[in-house]
């Protein structure tokens, strides 16, 4: 481990060298920050990964039905399960997406499922990303630096390789490939996740492509090369925000996009990863119903636990959450990325009754949740080991079967009274040893 | 039973060339039962090649592409449908035509509206609480007193909450504000673009839901349709069922005429 943290500075400079960067807008401008790496990893117990390994996979599944569900029969609404302003209400449920049978009828092939482990040990699901998860490219790459810093590290202790990443990628696209080549598709080097989007394409060997390297002919999608004939194209990873994706269906404005490419998706002819219209699953209103789609979808009991949640939406909730709030934590259901969230605790008297009064106007609009109590890990702060709050982002992949990489994303707040561990709100990450006995 | 033959033709044009063109025309009459269509051409020029494809819907479009450089589209459809309301049948409701769309999202003007309107219908001796025909009939008659119909003062984006606060606009915002209306007095409707008897522009109207049925209402004409209507798309507002959507690469103004003709032949 001191070797470790001796080389935490060469490895930063390593990352920043490799353009291991994520881009933030902020009043307009793009800036692009580094993530720092922290070399104290997070280790999981194997019988600990072991069980969030099951509880994981079964929730993506159960996710999965879900999505198939509202694009198809909407059983889980007729049978009154969900209300159905959760679903048809919701800024990510996309009609255009109506009836579409995506290949192998899969919806979330890449899921980024967030967890925090409390105090006393339980893990919590803090939220689920089934658009487009980023993240898993920075313990790939920090993982392949500290094993060429300290080879030794990583021979006398027991860690699960994870550079199967790749491989797991891979296979996860030819698994729903329709016949062509496999891309990942990026909007380009202003995006926040360029970095990724570059990297996953080499590690996979996907072809990185632009939304103009890409054309629709003949209800098929085709990846232009610059020289020689154009190739079919079989299943795109795309890291372009559904109403990006096709200006002839969502946003016609959208000068990126690739005109069409819904069509060629709707006929069967190519598959997109992540399904359009995911964000029905994933939006903080619809979390609270996860743990019953399980039970109603795979008749089980949850294994992993949703943070303590009331939906303001229910009036015995919107009570509860009225009388605590200066307890819990509120959060905007549309928002994403670590803003739309208020803890109780931080507002003033008369900030309190202004929120009351929103979340009285605009119920449907707001979750709340007891803040959890999780716990801190160390990080580096010049020499000094310091705690800070951190949570993991869990990759799970879909293909034949849903496999958990035995890896994630550990990130840390930078401020040590914040809870909110974003990577858009600052702070850094932290590799995540996952231990094989 | 009507049979109508219809023929129409838009004429896309730039102000200097564009490439890159791709197009989706939703002109091709629904068959939802009601509507069979006896034959249609159609023709996209320049260029004929085109897919057919659906949305998720119900209605199919005709999409394709022209890369080479061009200063007019003109889609011309010509055909004959067999319009029968006898043919009228039950039919599962899709619960987003239950939710506010973008563009008929209530604001205060539209809730103070409905309110007016539903406390009107009571006053009038009939039950609020019964969605049936009347009460849209209702809700038409009552909207053709203080919404007129005057071209040119709103536009394809206009919304319904807009459109009230003018007082003024066509068929797409009539269909626009009774939709707004009629969801929060709790009866399902959806937008429906087609054309009917006569010469002139395409037209827009709305179908409510009611006793399992969906039913044509044209506010405009504050009437419930019968068959001199035909329909060529329905979703939850305009945006869904634009006649002609496109995008292309170039650096010009665009302007569409419409001219559609529909006669009944027996």
């Amino acid at each position: 481990m001191k070797e470790l943290i001796n080389h935490t500075e060469g490895i930063n400079r390593l990352l920043a060298r490799y353009g291991v960067k994520f881009g933030i807008y902020k009043n307009n401008e793009f800036h692009e920050q580094l993530f720092p790496f922290d070399p104290l990893p997070r280790i999981i117990p194997a019988d600990e990964f072991d069980f969030l390994e099951k509880g994981l996979i079964q929730r993506v599944d159960a996710l999965n039905c879900f999505l198939a569900d509202i694009y198809g029969e909407k059983k889980i609404v007729k049978d009154g399960v969900i209300p159905e302003d959760f679903i048809f209400s919701s800024k990510g449920y996309l009609p255009q997406c109506e009836g579409i049978k995506p290949p192998k009828g899969i919806y979330s092939h890449i899921s980024g499922i967030d967890l925090v482990q409390a105090k006393d040990k339980t893990w919590y699901i803090l939220e689920d990303n089934l658009r487009i998860p980023s993240g898993a490219s920075y313990p790939m790459i920090a993982r392949e630096l500290t094993r060429r810093a300290s080879p030794r590290t990583f021979t006398y202790q027991k860690i699960v390789d994870n550079r199967s990443y790749a491989g797991m990628l891979r296979e996860t696209m030819d698994h729903v490939n329709t016949g062509g080549i496999n891309v990942v598709l990026t909007p380009g080097r202003y995006n926040a996740a360029f970095f990724e989007h570059s990297y996953l394409a080499e590690r996979s060997g996907a072809v990185l492509a632009m939304p103009q390297d890409l054309y629709v002919e003949n209800n098929r999608l085709y990846y232009r090369q610059y020289e020689g004939e154009s190739l079919q194209v079989g299943a795109v990873y795309r890291r372009l925000s559904d109403e990006y994706l096709d200006p002839m269906c969502f946003v016609p404005e959208s000068l990126i996009g690739v005109p069409g490419i819904m069509d060629v998706y709707r006929s069967g002819n190519v598959a997109l990863l992540n399904a359009p219209g995911n964000g029905v699953a994933d939006d903080k209103g619809i979390y609270y119903f996860v743990p019953i789609m399980v039970k109603y979808y795979l008749d089980q009991e949850p294994i992993l636990k949703n943070a303590p949640t009331y939906l303001a939406f229910y009036e015995k909730d919107r009570n509860f959450i009225l009388e605590n709030l200066e307890r819990l934590v509120v959060k905007d259901v549309s928002e994403a990325g670590g803003y739309g969230v208020v803890f109780g605790s931080g507002l003033t008297k008369e900030e309190l009754e202004k929120m009351k009064e929103i979340i009285r106007n605009e119920p449907r609009r707001f979750i709340a949740q007891e803040v959890i109590d999780f716990i801190d890990l160390d990080i580096m702060e010049g020499d000094e080991q310091v705690p800070r709050k951190a949570d993991l982002r869990a990759f799970v992949l879909t293909g034949e079967t849903t496999r958990v990489w035995a890896s994630g994303l550990t990130r840390f707040s930078r401020n040590p009274d914040s809870f909110v561990v974003n990577s858009s709100q600052g702070g850094g990450f932290k590799d995540t040893w996952v231990l094989s006995r | 039973m009507k049979k109508l033959h219809f023929h129409s033709e838009m004429h896309l044009t730039f102000s200097s060339p564009v490439w890159d063109h791709h197009y989706r025309f939703r002109c091709i009459p629904m068959e939802d039962g009601i509507q069979k269509t006896v034959r249609a051409d159609y023709q996209i020029l320049p260029g004929n090649c085109r897919n057919l494809v659906s949305d998720g819907l119900g209605s199919q479009a005709f999409c394709g592409s022209i890369q080479e450089p061009h200063s007019s589209l003109t889609l011309i459809t010509d055909g004959e449908v067999e319009i029968d309301l006898r043919e009228r049948r039950k039919e599962e409701l899709h619960p987003i035509y239950r939710h506010p769309s973008a563009y008929t999202q209530p604001d205060e003007g539209i809730k103070k509206l409905t309110r007016r309107l539903l406390t009107e219908y009571e006053a009038a001796g009939f039950n609020s609480g019964k969605k049936d025909r009347a009460m849209v009939q209702f809700f038409m008659d009552q909207l053709s007193q203080l919404f007129f119909y005057v071209p040119g003062v709103t536009n394809i984006r206009t919304t319904a909450a807009e459109a009230l606060r003018g007082g003024k606009g066509v068929c797409q915002d009539y269909a626009h504000i009774l939709i707004a209306v009629c969801r929060l007095a709790g009866i399902p409707a959806r937008y429906v673009a087609g054309m009917m008897v006569g010469e002139g522009a395409s037209h827009a109207w709305t179908e409510v839901y009611l006793d399992g049925m969906w039913i044509g209402a044209d506010p405009t004409h504050a009437r419930m349709t019968d068959e001199s209507y035909i329909k060529l798309s329905h979703g939850r507002d305009y945006e869904d069922c634009t006649i002609d959507k496109g995008c292309f690469k170039g650096c010009a103004f665009q302007t569409q005429q419409i001219q559609v003709k529909v006669e009944e032949i027996s």
